[in-house]
């Protein structure tokens, strides 16, 4: 069969931005294989961030209606095109291209560009095909496209301990929760008969007759998307690699491969497993969402308060905003009448916690660069260093924090507000509670920047990591950007929160 | 083809520009951000003079929602245009006097010899730039939320202009007052746009928008389940607390009593500063509000007395404290106060035509006043105490007939616009005064301040430029160029004549209403051309509500009804007269002398602003101190101690969160494996899938 006939009406299309990233990691192999040691790294990298630039374009053209019609689905229900998927396209290449960006400078001295740069678009490209997948086998599959790459990227730095035992750990991890996630897969099989999610949904919504059988696979799928979207007690890779990965990896995996994996767990549990039939069946999975959620919350805010090294902070407010997001699944209500509204809030904080979060990790790259050190008090006194970078950074962790500098302040604000709506009120409580000890420890790294004074008599920034203070700069920009045009994106939002919660 | 209407965004976006510029590389510009200013005002100006023809000749422009900044499904926040007759006026208005402050201020600041060692010019002109922005897009908002904001903007604009020279210790001082109190009714204004978004789910001011909404309600009670009111209260009551609330920024802005006190400091400014602070910008802004949403109070007859009594009574308190100041600003201060409070009071009774032509014609006057003065302080090598001055009639004539006209027109002289915009002030006040007896003092109040008016003004044209120099730099002033006398001579002509849009005694008499020209403007609601009907912003809508909504009618005065007035405008004109031949006779003599040490403790309560300074200091350590200290203890006992116990629970409890991430990958799995058994076997037993 042709592909056309096999892919279904313009696929080619819908699936621009993920084949654009394809072809890009391809024409990267062809260059490594002809310059094995990437001496010309300003091509190897011009190619990447074209590519990068040119799925994002794609990405944005088919939000603004320039593509063929969304709602449609390809290669036999496999894959979905709709607002979701490109949506969170949007946020991943978004990402992808902030982090490659500052990759520049950041693999100025190391070796094997070439392989760095094409493992990104791998694992990207695995992102934007979980934002499609419609079946729970390419579900699966493009979860392990993304996953495979990404533990390759943390352990990129071989002569670093951190990195490699990070890398390990998240790869050893990876594989038990693959294979938790894959049984589970087998298991809901074998109850309803089908891997498609709406014939799945089908199938829950008539009843099942293992519940089981059922709820055992439910729940192994619940611990699956734990793992990807780092949330507790499944996290326990996430601070060990972040904290060793390349600081740019860092924020490739903690925004974009948190939110890709969040939209799959969005779509899987809205779409075959719908909540009414799932709690007939006793299967209540938004508590288990709802315990989640609220451990994550905790446990993320109250770690990241006692680190003393900038990264390992983030790493942990990283799994803390996976706990924010987790109320967009523990607030659903069955029949609730502001489902959309949850899902949306969820969806809009990814969006904004992409740039958010990355911009800041790449501050501590460009830190890292600098070599500045790891803790806070060796961030002292670079505020007046670096000013701009620096003013950067505080307009993004003000905005983590939820302060109303940033997009971070709307996606909380929605999220939280749908939340009472839907009659959840004590998740909003934890999440306000959480946000407001989250700016204690967000405020010790602002402090060292800018009011306590360098012990050692300052830092010797050398060189201009152009790439690096641009990508920190859109990012800070963007965010504060959202706090004005935040409209047309909780839009899109609301459309895709609307089509998969109806 | 390009309409004046899709531009109108333009005359607030070249000011803007022109901040910019002067902020960014004004410093490298021949004279350092004039000329950017100039030629943006001038644009302005140009794209003004367009649109109100446009009104003129297809109708009024309303499109509120040129740009949505949150739709939230029950509401959204948007922000647009309203071009209609009296935003149109307002826009000419500013952006002339815009554009004729900026051209003054080169001769002010940059060929001042002191001015220039002072340097910052840059930074002045940003300043001006965005003060006139904001103003101008305050001017053309077409919500209230959006007016809100352009309002704090002004407000922060006025802020840095007055304390231009921050390095000298008064100017500083004032800025912040004037920040601080205006800010005092800002929050009151900005709890009333909550209200009025929350009780009517919008802030549009034009059809549609909240006044139509609120009075329709009141006139037919129609519409009720569309608006919200907290509890049992009457929804008539709801509303006057909403206007008053948003009546708490105007009167800080228009600096009405008790909040005018940031006023008289604010001269610490520039001279030209001033000017446009008083004429066209900030205070204007205030009052320009209350006729914008003049649909929303003419309905309720509890806000309009209060408006109407603020008015009167400010009018008088704060001329009575023009008479005895030294200091030509002073002076002047004191008495925008007093002519703002007049515009309150044609508000309070309904004069919406009066107000908004008194509006106009101050601004002309006043701006022209303040230039003048500007002027002498330059020529003078600065000097404004009046004592120090005199005699400067013969050195600088431009400056003295061209301040004499303003002073004609200030302090209320036939034919000079005060007179006319003043006595339809008064006249609409006695109307309203014969039914209700509270309105009668007000306009008993605005009567008598007419006289000390005429008295103050007079006292100023005499002691500054009659009789002889009594200091060497009165002697021989600086001459002047063609860019302080240029502006000067255009508002003297512009305060001569734009009395006679509006000649109301004239027009009753000769029984012609076609003349009254800026009434019949203001009542144009009908679109000529397919332009846009606004039928509830007009003059007529307003009377209709004031009339038989709020109630309050027009009594009949004593003589005929055309005659009448004209006998009233002979009253106040006799009493301006009386007020300017008793200062002739005590100031316009050789060797003038002070009399306000004759006045004994009367005259020093009035020279100290009736220890109003005294007091408001006193309310802030006196009684706000005390209880900003008890609610310290408790936050820093109680609440802080919560938070700091909560802290360091959490510190302690995130050590031991920090000992479970124990590096080692065994135990991780063991922790994850452990922990997915929990769940299965908690969901299994609550599903009750083993059963």
């Amino acid at each position: 069969m042709a592909l056309d006939t096999l892919g279904g009406e313009d696929w080619f299309l819908h699936l621009a931005p993920a084949l654009v990233m394809i072809a890009t990691a391809l024409a990267l192999f062809g260059v490594d294989a002809l310059d094995p040691d990437s001496t010309n790294h300003r091509a190897v990298f011009g190619v990447t961030l074209a590519g990068t630039l040119a799925a994002l374009g794609s990405a944005i053209a088919l939000l603004f209606g320039m593509g063929p019609e969304l709602g449609t689905t390809l290669f036999s229900d496999q894959l979905v095109a709709d607002e979701a998927s490109l949506l969170f396209t949007l946020i991943v290449t978004s990402v992808t291209s902030l982090v490659v960006l500052g990759s520049y400078d950041y693999l100025e001295d190391l070796p094997d560009k070439g392989e760095f740069y094409s493992l990104l678009l791998l694992a990207a490209t695995g992102m934007v095909l979980m934002a499609h997948a419609n079946s729970l086998a390419t579900v699966f599959v493009a979860l392990e496209l993304a996953s495979l790459p990404s533990y390759a990227l943390v352990s990129f730095l071989t002569d670093n301990r951190g990195s490699v035992e990070g890398g390990l750990k998240y790869f050893l991890i990876g594989a038990l929760s693959s294979a938790v996630f894959v049984y589970g897969i087998s298991l809901v099989y074998a109850a309803t008969g089908s891997l498609l999610l709406s014939d799945v949904g089908t199938a829950v919504t008539e009843g099942v007759d293992q519940t089981g059988v059922l709820g055992l696979g439910v729940l192994l799928m619940v611990a699956g998307f734990g793992f990807k979207i780092a949330s507790v007690p499944f996290h326990f890779w996430a601070p060990d690699a972040y904290e060793g990965a390349p600081a740019p990896i860092s924020g490739f995996v903690s925004s974009a491969s948190k939110a890709a994996g969040f939209l799959i767990a969005f779509r899987v549990f809205t779409t075959a497993f719908p909540l009414g039939a799932m709690q007939d069946a006793g299967i209540d999975w938004v508590f288990v969402f709802g315990v989640l959620a609220v451990l994550t919350m905790l446990l993320g805010n109250l770690a990241a308060a006692t680190q003393d090294e900038v990264k390992r902070m983030l790493a942990y407010s990283s799994i803390a905003h996976a706990g924010y997001v987790l109320i967009a699944l523990a607030a659903l209500k069955s029949g609730g009448a502001h489902n959309d509204w949850v899902l949306a809030g969820g969806m809009l904080h990814l969006f904004v916690y992409g740039f958010m979060n990355t911009g800041a990790f790449l501050f501590v790259a460009l830190a890292e660069h600098w070599d500045v050190g790891r803790t806070f008090e060796d961030y002292a006194g670079l505020g007046e260093e670096a000013p701009v970078a620096s003013a950067a950074v505080t307009v993004l962790l003000f905005s983590l924090a939820g302060l109303p500098v940033g997009g971070g302040f709307w996606s909380k604000f929605m999220l939280f507000g749908g939340a009472i709506q839907n009659g959840f009120w004590w998740f909003a409580a934890i999440g306000l509670a959480a946000s407001a000890l989250s700016l204690f420890y967000y405020w010790r790294l602002i402090r060292a920047l800018w009011i306590d004074q360098p012990t050692d008599g300052g830092h010797e920034l050398d060189g201009t990591p152009t790439g690096l203070y641009v990508a920190v700069l859109v990012a800070a920009l963007v965010t504060v950007g959202l706090l004005v045009g935040v409209g047309p994106v909780a839009e899109v939002a609301f459309d895709a929160a609307g089509n998969l919660v109806g | 083809m390009v309409n004046a209407f899709d531009l109108v965004w333009l005359i607030a976006a070249l000011p803007f520009l022109s901040f910019v510029v002067s902020v960014t590389v004004g410093r490298w510009l021949p004279k350092e951000g004039a000329l950017p200013g100039i030629a943006a005002t001038a644009g302005s100006l140009a794209l003004s003079l367009w649109a109100f023809l446009t009104v003129r000749s297809s109708g009024a422009h309303y499109e509120n929602e040129l740009y949505t900044w949150i739709d939230a499904g029950g509401f959204e926040l948007t922000f647009g245009v309203l071009v209609d007759p009296l935003s149109s006026m307002m826009l000419v208005l500013v952006s002339l006097v815009a554009f004729l402050v900026h051209v003054f201020s080169m001769g002010y600041m940059n060929d001042d010899e002191l001015h220039r060692e002072k340097g910052g010019f840059p930074r002045y002109y940003a300043g001006l730039g965005l003060f006139s922005a904001s103003m101008l897009a305050f001017v053309f908002s077409s919500n209230l939320l959006m007016a809100f904001m352009f309002f704090e903007l002004v407000g922060l604009c006025s802020w840095i202009l007055i304390g231009f020279w921050f390095r000298e210790e008064a100017p500083p001082s004032a800025a912040k007052k004037a920040f601080l109190v205006t800010r005092f009714g800002d929050y009151f204004f900005l709890v009333g746009v909550v209200g009025i978004l929350v009780t009517f789910g919008t802030s549009g001011f034009a059809d549609g928008g909240f006044p139509q909404i609120a009075s329709h309600f009141l006139e037919t009670g129609e519409g009720a389940d569309h608006i919200w009111v907290p509890g049992d209260l009457d929804t008539q009551t709801w509303f006057s607390i909403l206007g008053l609330l948003v009546l708490g920024g105007v009167i800080g802005k228009s600096a009405q009593f008790p909040l005018h006190t940031w006023l008289p400091d604010a001269m610490e400014g520039p001279t030209p500063v001033s000017a446009l602070i008083h004429a066209a910008t900030m205070v204007a802004a205030g009052v320009y509000l209350v006729a914008r949403m003049f649909g929303f109070y003419a309905g309720l007859p509890t806000v309009l007395a209060i408006i109407a009594f603020i008015g009167g009574f400010t009018a008088l308190f704060a001329a009575s404290m023009g008479v005895v100041k030294d200091d030509i600003k002073q002076v002047l201060a004191y008495s925008t106060i007093s002519q703002y409070g007049y515009m309150m009071l044609a508000l309070g009774v309904g004069g919406y035509v009066a107000a908004s032509f008194h509006l106009l014609n101050h601004a002309f006057f006043k701006a022209l006043l303040f230039l003048g003065a500007g002027a002498v302080i330059v020529a003078t090598h600065h000097h404004q105490d009046m004592w120090k001055l005199g005699g400067l009639k013969r050195e600088m004539p431009v400056t003295y007939y061209t301040f004499l006209a303003g002073s004609l027109a200030l302090a209320g002289i036939v034919p000079f616009s005060g007179f006319w915009s003043k006595d339809e002030v008064l006249y609409d006040a006695l109307l309203i005064g014969l039914e209700q007896p509270l309105f009668l003092a007000a306009y008993a109040m605005g009567l008598l301040a007419v006289f000390l008016t005429g008295f103050y003004t007079f006292r100023m044209v005499f002691l500054t430029f009659h009789g002889e120099p009594r200091s060497e730099h009165a002697e021989h002033p600086e001459p002047l160029r063609w860019n302080t006398k240029g502006p000067l001579a255009v508002l003297g002509v512009l305060a001569t004549v734009t009395g006679l849009l509006n000649m109301k005694p004239v027009a009753e008499l000769i029984g012609n209403h076609d003349i009254l020209y800026l009434e019949n403007w203001l009542d144009s609601g009908t679109a000529a051309n397919g332009g846009e009907w606004m039928g509830s912003l007009t003059y007529h809508h307003y009377g209709h509500l004031v009339h038989e909504v709020a109630g309050l009618h027009e009594g009949s005065p004593p003589p005929s009804a055309e005659l009448a007035p004209i006998v009233f405008g002979a009253i106040s004109l006799s009493l301006a007269l009386g007020g300017a031949l008793l200062a002739k006779s005590i100031y316009d003599v050789p060797e003038p002398e002070r009399m306000t040490d004759r006045l004994g403790p009367v005259g020093r309560v009035v020279q100290r602003n009736y220890y109003l300074d005294e007091f408001q200091v006193w309310l802030a350590t006196g009684v706000t101190e005390p209880v900003a200290r008890a609610s310290n203890t408790f936050d820093q006992g109680i609440i802080d101690g919560a938070v700091n116990a909560t802290s360091s629970v959490s510190l302690f409890s995130g050590e031991r969160v920090r000992r479970i991430q124990s590096g080692a990958v065994t135990n991780y799995v063991l922790v994850i494996v452990m922990s997915l058994i929990v769940f299965v076997v908690a969901v299994g037993i609550v599903g009750g899938w083993f059963l």
